[in-house]
């Protein structure tokens, strides 16, 4: 195992058991600790997802290539922003300054399109904007102590006027000084062979890039303390306030990344770019298995939440499901699995 | 000599500091006016656009005029109204987009002298429901049906076979009045056509990642669809996407919809789209303030219907001109 690294969960769940021996203590062992897993839960709801929409969808066409195709194109939009706020839930923050952060960028993003400016340096200064936002939203929230809940409240009415103001709310076309396919283009929204959206294969690259960090370094150990007992991890020596001020500015550039995606997808700026996502967000992590109270949770977990939450979408319209009631299911789920949470907690600390 | 100089250029000074500006200049005829917009929009594209009618429309009459955006929020709007019937402006124009709750509002501001006409969205009994004095808008029913004829008529010359067509409509905000009015004139169109049945509607939100999700998931579960309609701007633009996602080839499936966003006008040019209806809002805007004002003047109460431009791919160059300037 290598230094530094910590459970996503407490380990405290093993219940020894002295009626049971030999193999069946392993087996129960396994269970149990696999059980006391959040993830596990979400993992075997997937699984479960898939089989659903695979056996039950008209024609079988959970499965087929366009259905994947369009999963694997989309479903990133909110998978990588989910992670970076998932991540930010279990440091005990939330931010939901992002459904104002991916528009912002993506403006930004536009406007040096339209006055010239050489491609690489626009994606530069394009994530530095989410860096901004999300080092305003950190230092906010470290120096005033207040609730980071209604502070990113504040902040993403207060971004999104100033959007509103400078925008006036019209879309903004790229082609006008973007022709289609050029390298920026091809990195973020290409298709490779012409089958396989690049979106999924980023949104892979930053779930792995983000497990390594939060499970596997120490940074990753200062955000679960920090999460999960500020105080506590103060006393160690933690300097709390800069591990969630990294952590914004983490979701800060992950939506910079989102909002230019969508733009080179859409072909446009709209301001109503992530409309909804900070809430979508915070359902993926938990649905996930990400505490409300933070301290715990994955990066596979959120990973699995927010593939979950868009499968569920898919699914239902797939199956032909009346088209109302999809926010009442996935409403449902996300109580289920809070619920679910609660008590995976109760059982692995006692 | 020198006093006479001196005292010819005080005098002059004097009477230029003491008489308005407005006498030097050509007076504009609304100056002096105030009107005020109440409406139900939000801070999007389509206000946007509205607002700038307004106004272009107050500085060529050099008259004053604001605009309320109540966020789709009709108790807002109720209290913006309201306050600006205290404020006692030469005319109010409001979104009447509720059949029972602006009765006796407007009934009351009226009898109180204040000119008040509807825009954008009018009681479905038109002046019988209602007693605003004017209206100016799209006939909503009206572009439904309109972009219903343009969607089938293009299947028609397909050759497909209309009785066993399959049709579906995109909405943002599902059971919103616009889409309901919409899809109920895409529904007259469809009984002309003699289409049965009844669109079945998607719910897409106003999020353009979820919208396009939605679409194409819909899209690839109704391998029989023939006909979608997005009953929205948002909804319109990702059209072309989703069927572009769900494997379709530009004419598998006929779009149509509402508004001239960027996604659709590239949907246009693709002939992923057969056509768009253009509700040009800015004369809504525009027209509200000229109609207040000549209603002030001299009493005119016109029926103004501004919707029905269709925008097609022989004339989209000119949306594409007027679209940057916030006018189409």
């Amino acid at each position: 195992m290598p230094a530094g690294f910590r459970l996503p969960e407490p380990s405290r769940f093993f219940i020894p058991h002295p009626e049971i021996e030999g193999s069946a203590v392993a087996r129960q062992r396994l269970i149990v600790r696999l059980l006391a897993y959040k993830v596990s839960f979400t993992l075997l709801v997937f699984i479960a997802l898939l089989v659903i929409f695979q056996v039950f969808t008209p024609n079988h066409t959970f499965f087929q290539r366009p259905n994947l195709f369009a999963l694997a194109r989309l479903a990133p939009d909110l998978g990588i922003v989910a992670l970076g706020v998932g991540i930010l839930m279990i440091c005990g923050e939330f931010d939901l300054s992002i459904a104002s952060t991916i528009p912002m960028s993506s403006f930004v993003f536009v406007k040096l399109l339209g006055t010239g400016v050489p491609l690489g340096l626009n994606l530069v200064v394009t994530l530095c904007v989410g860096v901004i936002m999300g080092l305003g939203n950190g230092l906010l929230v470290t120096r005033t102590r207040l609730p980071s809940f209604i502070l990113t409240l504040g902040t993403m009415l207060f971004w999104k006027g100033l959007l509103y103001a400078a925008s006036r709310m019209m879309p903004i076309g790229i082609r006008s000084w973007l022709p289609a396919g050029s390298w920026l283009e091809n990195m973020f929204v290409g298709i490779i062979g012409g089958v396989f959206p690049i979106q999924a294969i980023w949104f892979v690259g930053f779930a792995v890039l983000l497990a390594v960090m939060l499970h596997f370094t120490k940074f990753g150990n200062w955000i679960f303390v920090t999460g999960d007992n500020e105080t506590a991890a103060r006393a160690m020596g933690i300097n709390t306030n800069l591990v969630k001020i990294i952590s914004y500015v983490g979701v800060g550039v992950l939506c910079a990344v989102v909002g230019m995606m969508q733009c080179l997808r859409i072909e446009s700026f709209t301001a109503n770019q992530g409309v909804g996502f900070e809430l979508k967000a915070i359902a993926s992590a938990v649905v996930g298995g990400t505490s409300l109270m933070g301290g715990m949770g994955s990066v596979l977990g959120i990973f699995l939440g927010t593939l979950t939450i868009q499968m569920i979408e898919n699914g239902m319209i797939l199956l032909g499901l009346p088209a109302f009631g999809i926010g009442a299911f996935i409403g449902a789920v996300v109580i289920l699995f809070a619920v679910l949470n609660k008590y995976i907690s109760r059982f692995s600390t006692r | 000599m020198k006093k006479r100089v001196l005292l010819i250029t005080a005098v002059t000074l004097l009477i230029l500091l003491l008489v308005p500006g407005g006498a030097f200049a050509q007076a504009k005829p609304g100056a002096g006016m105030y009107f005020r917009l109440v409406t139900h929009g939000a801070n999007d594209p389509f206000w946007a656009v509205f607002q700038k009618g307004m106004m272009d429309a107050a500085a060529e009459l050099g008259c004053r005029a604001d605009i309320d955006l109540a966020g789709s929020d009709l108790a807002l709007q109720s209290k913006r109204f309201q306050e600006a019937v205290a404020m006692r402006p030469d005319g109010i124009s409001l979104v009447i987009n509720d059949d029972k709750m602006w009765d006796k509002p407007v009934a009351d501001a009226v009898a109180k002298g204040i000119n008040v006409i509807g825009c954008n969205n009018d009681d479905t009994q038109g002046s019988a429901g209602n007693a605003r004095l004017a209206y100016i808008g799209q006939n909503e029913r009206r572009a439904g049906l309109m972009i219903g004829r343009a969607v089938f008529e293009a299947a028609k010359a397909k050759g497909w076979n209309l009785a066993t067509m399959k049709v579906a409509c995109a909405v943002e905000v599902a059971g919103a009045n616009y889409g309901v009015v919409r899809s109920s004139g895409i529904m007259d169109a469809m009984a002309e056509y003699g289409i049965p049945g009844k669109p079945e509607i998607v719910d897409c939100t106003l999020e353009m990642t979820t919208a396009e999700s939605r679409i194409t998931s819909y899209v690839i579960a109704h391998p029989d669809l023939k006909c979608l309609f997005g009953l929205g701007g948002i909804t319109t633009d990702r059209l072309t996407s989703g069927m572009k996602n769900a494997g379709k080839k530009p004419g598998d499936i006929l779009g149509g919809g509402f508004d001239a966003a960027p996604g659709t006008l590239t949907g246009l040019e693709t002939n992923y789209m057969v056509a768009s209806i253009d509700q040009q809002q800015y004369l809504q805007g525009y027209m509200s303030v000229y109609v207040l004002y000549l209603m002030k003047k001299y009493g005119f109460a016109p029926q103004i219907d501004t919707g029905g431009f269709l925008i097609t791919k022989a004339n989209i160059d000119l949306i594409k001109k007027l679209s940057p300037l916030n006018i189409r």
